[in-house]
């Protein structure tokens, strides 16, 4: 297994940006997801990797081999890479039967027929689908397509995995199945894994970090809990789960908090953060996080209870204080009108703009 | 698991993909230019080619334009080809609503009988209509006999318009079929719901949809007009009417006996342009036809309309225009090989015959022409599969920096009429060093014919190649295999339904034509049609006729074998 290095790598399209300036040292054996909306650049990074799209500047290194020094005329063809990549429509070839499917790349390694039986059988018992060996794709359902899809990524044992977006043509429970049992294939063959989702919560179950992307750039790297825990920014806070964004002015930022003044007059104390120039901020605060509170103390305000919605596990309310309006969950079914909530100060984070100004 | 070392086989040294990229665009450019630069050269040669002391000049143009009666011919391509686009579009685009759309009687089989046309050389229609609507054919004699006169006559540019047109109608009707077929009726449902009775619905949503393909097949029709040799040389030689196209086959088949080379090259060049505006015109025209799409992944049935009364005498007008103009015309081509004498005054078997056959299967000169006609369609068909498929692939599915610019090369020859083809190869295999090994074999006709049908071939496989998702390319090329290895393991396979019916179009095509050949052969590789040709201009109308039966049911019994045994499309 070998680790993959990003530096400085940038994608153009004539005058558009694709990728800006990205750089990612990814570990041996790690599972590292690129997550981020529609357009931010993480399907063509993963690309760039596999050498299909072609990259402007920077470098891209596996192991020891450069593949792409930052000369667009002398990048190593997706061919010669040696790379595992799994598509979002899997693309088995119609014409061939799953076994034909796998011994494709083995075929084009010159590998005699007795090994390449053998890892094709390998493969398939991988991923549970040695029975249908034979079949042809259209004869698979899309989570056997998906898993055929991922033998064959496996088979010529590359030392780095790519997946794009393997489990979104699945439906939501076979998803949830599917994630779980693709982090536990990829811990017991230690391969190097770089996952590109636009689903928060699998990139949060399957990865040992995460990248955030947004617009070509990357927002954040860090570990699940660091990402959702700690966003760096409010697109991140907004982005991973859902925050809710209260307006307020810095009246005094220390070095281990900061007090801040609502909208509705009120103040509340926060950990530290950057304000914008005229001192204005804005403070992300998780819906279930905010707690219900019995009296009066720092950090809490009454509120009025405008809807409730009622979403299974818990319970979501639209609140209010004056011109704040914010969203709390809690598994408590309320009956009043007029409630006392806290705003753990742990739990707030302090940025200087709202997500999309930035 | 231990990790395998980098792919073996994939690029030995120099890389193989890039140097077919280059080998094709080559060859390509070479072929589809080749002999179009002569011509132009000639053009502007006041000697000819060959000839070592000939100096650049324009007296060719203005020669070719004080030539008395030049503006007359000139006049008349562009009025029958207007008349041809005209008649063929009205007819055709009527057919197509009443067959794709009606619950007309017998709407299936009327159907499969407007295609017959398509597989047939227009001068075998040309010689049905003669023998049938001619000054003594069998409909004009019958005529006079019963009804006391015949109001049409074809030697006119008007009836030779007609004519064209109504034997172009089949084009039109096939494209306008498809696209009243496939506009999806939800549309029309929305129209419906909306408030729209179902002949109201018709002709505001639907029939506005399907006006990509008028137009489109105005443009083409209007070009075949100009571009067309058999019905001009057959209507318009007895009365002395010429169009540019038998201008020049006049011109250059007599070329021995009078040297016009400046003449031709000037005349070719124009109807070059004039051919090329039009199908630059018809792109221009097509530019955002995407709103007219609406053709769905989903199969759906469209909806018939319910005619009502009108139903029988549709029925009657629909089946009058195929009896009149497409199964009389094969009749009678058919009748006219059986005897020894067709009119209507003598009854049919007094006068029957197998002399005609007899002469053309007696022949070796005739005989041969049919073997040499099988030859050039069968193998001409299968290397234009090949050649188009490699234009393909490396035109919409390779990394090849100008696959753009070898497209536009490729579909070039649409501008490219058919007798321009054959006089700029006549010249070009007189021209270019070492071509002359292949001259007057049917290895000129095979590559003559193969530029001329890029087009043709390349419109059946390139639809299919986008069917085909680019991720079963990348998933190979990840995988280890390079470009080459890619869509000869992957693509092509997945190709074959198109490429039976690319073979099946090139074949048809290859089988009929005429006017390429027409200056290209000499004895011993002489094609059906042009033994036709030969055989017409001598009055030989037995064994033309017997010629051209051969020439349609070996046709129609390739078209069975095509659709039932390699299950190929050919016009839907």
């Amino acid at each position: 297994m070998a680790d993959l290095v990003l530096e400085n790598l940038t994608i153009k399209y004539g005058s558009v940006t694709a990728v800006d300036n990205l750089n990612i040292h990814v570990a041996s054996g790690e599972f590292l997801t690129l997550l981020g909306p529609s357009g931010c650049g993480k399907s063509t990074s993963l690309f760039a990797v596999a050498g299909l799209n072609h990259a402007t500047s920077g470098t891209i290194r596996v192991g020891d081999r450069v593949l792409f020094d930052g000369n667009p005329n002398n990048t190593v063809p997706p061919e010669k890479r040696n790379i595992g990549l799994v598509f979002q429509s899997y693309a088995l070839w119609p014409h061939k039967t799953v076994a034909e499917n796998l011994a494709f790349p083995l075929t084009l390694r010159k590998i005699g027929r007795a090994e390449r039986d053998e890892r094709i059988k390998e493969a398939l018992g991988l991923v549970e689908m040695l029975p249908y060996a034979d079949r042809y794709p259209f004869e698979l359902s899309g989570g056997q397509q998906q898993r055929v899809a991922l033998a064959r990524a496996l088979v010529y044992r590359p030392p780095l995995l790519l997946l794009d977006e393997p489990l979104s043509n699945l439906d939501a429970k076979l998803r949830e199945r599917a994630r779980v049992w693709l982090r536990e294939l990829q811990e017991r063959l230690n391969v190097t894994t770089i996952y590109v989702t636009h689903d928060q919560a699998e990139a949060l179950a399957v990865s040992d970090r995460i990248a955030v992307m947004s617009m070509g750039r990357m927002r954040q790297l860090g570990t699940p809990r660091e990402i959702y825990e700690r966003p760096a920014d409010s697109f991140v806070a907004d982005f991973i789960g859902s925050s809710n964004f209260f307006d307020g002015t810095m009246i005094e930022n220390g070095t281990d908090k900061a007090r801040i003044r609502l909208a509705d007059g009120s103040e509340i104390v926060t950990p530290p953060g950057a304000a914008g120039k005229d001192g204005s901020v804005v403070v992300a605060i998780r819906p279930e996080k905010i707690e219900l509170s019995s009296e009066t103390g720092p950090n809490t305000m009454r509120v009025s209870i405008d809807q409730r919605t009622y979403l299974g596990s818990v319970w979501q309310y639209a609140v209010r204080s004056g011109p704040i309006e914010f969203r709390i969950q809690t598994p408590a079914e309320l009956k009043e009108d007029s409630i006392l909530v806290r705003i753990p100060q742990g739990h707030c984070a302090v940025f200087p703009d709202k997500p999309g100004a930035n | 698991m231990t990790d395998i070392s980098h792919p073996g086989t994939a690029g030995r040294g120099i890389d193989r993909s890039r140097a077919i990229y280059w080998g094709v665009a080559a060859l390509t450019t070479i072929l589809v230019f080749g002999p179009i630069t002569p011509i132009i050269f000639q053009a502007f040669l006041d000697k000819p080619l060959y000839d070592d002391t000939a100096v650049v000049t324009l007296g060719n143009f203005s020669r070719l334009f004080s030539e008395p009666g030049m503006a007359g011919v000139f006049f008349n391509t562009l009025y029958f080809g207007a008349l041809t686009m005209i008649v063929a579009q009205v007819f055709g685009a009527v057919m197509a609503v009443l067959v794709g759309r009606t619950n007309l009687p017998g709407r299936k089989w009327l159907g499969e009988i407007f295609i017959w046309p398509l597989f047939v050389s227009n001068l075998v229609i040309a010689f049905g209509w003669f023998t049938m609507y001619g000054p003594s054919g069998f409909m004009t004699l019958a005529a006079k006999t019963y009804l006391g006169g015949a109001p049409w006559n074809l030697y006119s540019v008007t009836g030779m318009g007609i004519v064209a047109g109504l034997s172009q109608a089949p084009l039109t009707y096939l494209m306008c079929l498809a696209a009243v077929t496939k506009a999806d009726p939800l549309l029309e449902d929305a129209a419906r719901s909306t408030g729209a009775g179902p002949f109201r619905a018709l002709f505001s949503v639907t029939i506005p949809m399907i006006r990509p393909a008028i137009i489109y097949s105005a443009v083409l029709n209007f070009v075949v007009g100009i571009e067309m040799l058999a019905i001009p040389l057959l209507f318009g030689g007895p009365s002395g009417i010429q169009t540019v196209t038998t201008f020049l086959y006049n011109a250059g088949i007599n070329a021995a006996v009078r040297p016009e080379y400046g003449i031709v090259g000037a005349a070719a060049v124009i109807l070059l342009i004039v051919v090329a505006f039009l199908v630059w015109l018809q792109g221009f025209l097509m530019k955002g036809a995407g709103r007219f799409v609406t053709v769905r992944g989903k199969a759906s049935r469209p909806s018939t309309l319910d005619l009502g009364a009108w139903r029988w005498p549709a029925f009657l007008f629909v089946f009058a225009f195929a009896f009149l103009t497409i199964i009389s015309i094969f009749g009678g081509i058919f009748m006219r090989s059986a005897v020894s004498f067709l009119t209507p005054l003598i009854p049919f078997w007094k006068v029957l015959t197998t002399a005609n056959f007899e002469h053309v299967l007696g022949s070796a000169n005739y005989v041969r022409s049919i073997v040499n006609s099988v030859l050039v369609a069968t193998i001409g068909a299968a290397i234009g599969t090949f050649f188009i498929l490699v234009i393909a692939l490396v035109a919409r599915r390779s990394d090849f920096r100008h696959s753009r610019a070898l497209e536009y090369i490729a579909l070039f020859p649409r501008s490219l009429p058919g007798i321009i083809a054959g006089l700029g190869f006549f010249y070009a295999v007189i021209w270019l060093p070492g071509a002359d090994v292949i001259r007057g074999t049917i290895a000129v006709l095979i590559l003559a014919f193969m530029i001329r049908y890029i087009p043709v071939g390349f419109g059946a496989i390139a639809p299919a190649l986008a069917q085909v998702g680019e991720e079963l390319d990348r998933g190979a090329r990840i995988s280890g295999a390079d470009w080459w290895t890619t869509v000869t393991r992957i693509i092509v396979p997945i190709l074959k339904p198109a490429l039976f019916s690319c073979y099946a179009l090139l074949f048809i095509h290859f089988f009929k034509e005429y006017v390429t050949a027409a200056f290209l052969y000499q004895p011993g590789s002489e094609i059906i049609g042009t033994t036709m040709l030969q055989l017409v201009a001598q009055g030989d109308n037995g064994p033309v006729s017997a010629l051209a039966t051969i020439q349609v049911v070996i046709t129609a019994a390739f078209v069975i074998i095509a659709r039932r045994v390699m299950g190929a499309k050919i016009y839907g």
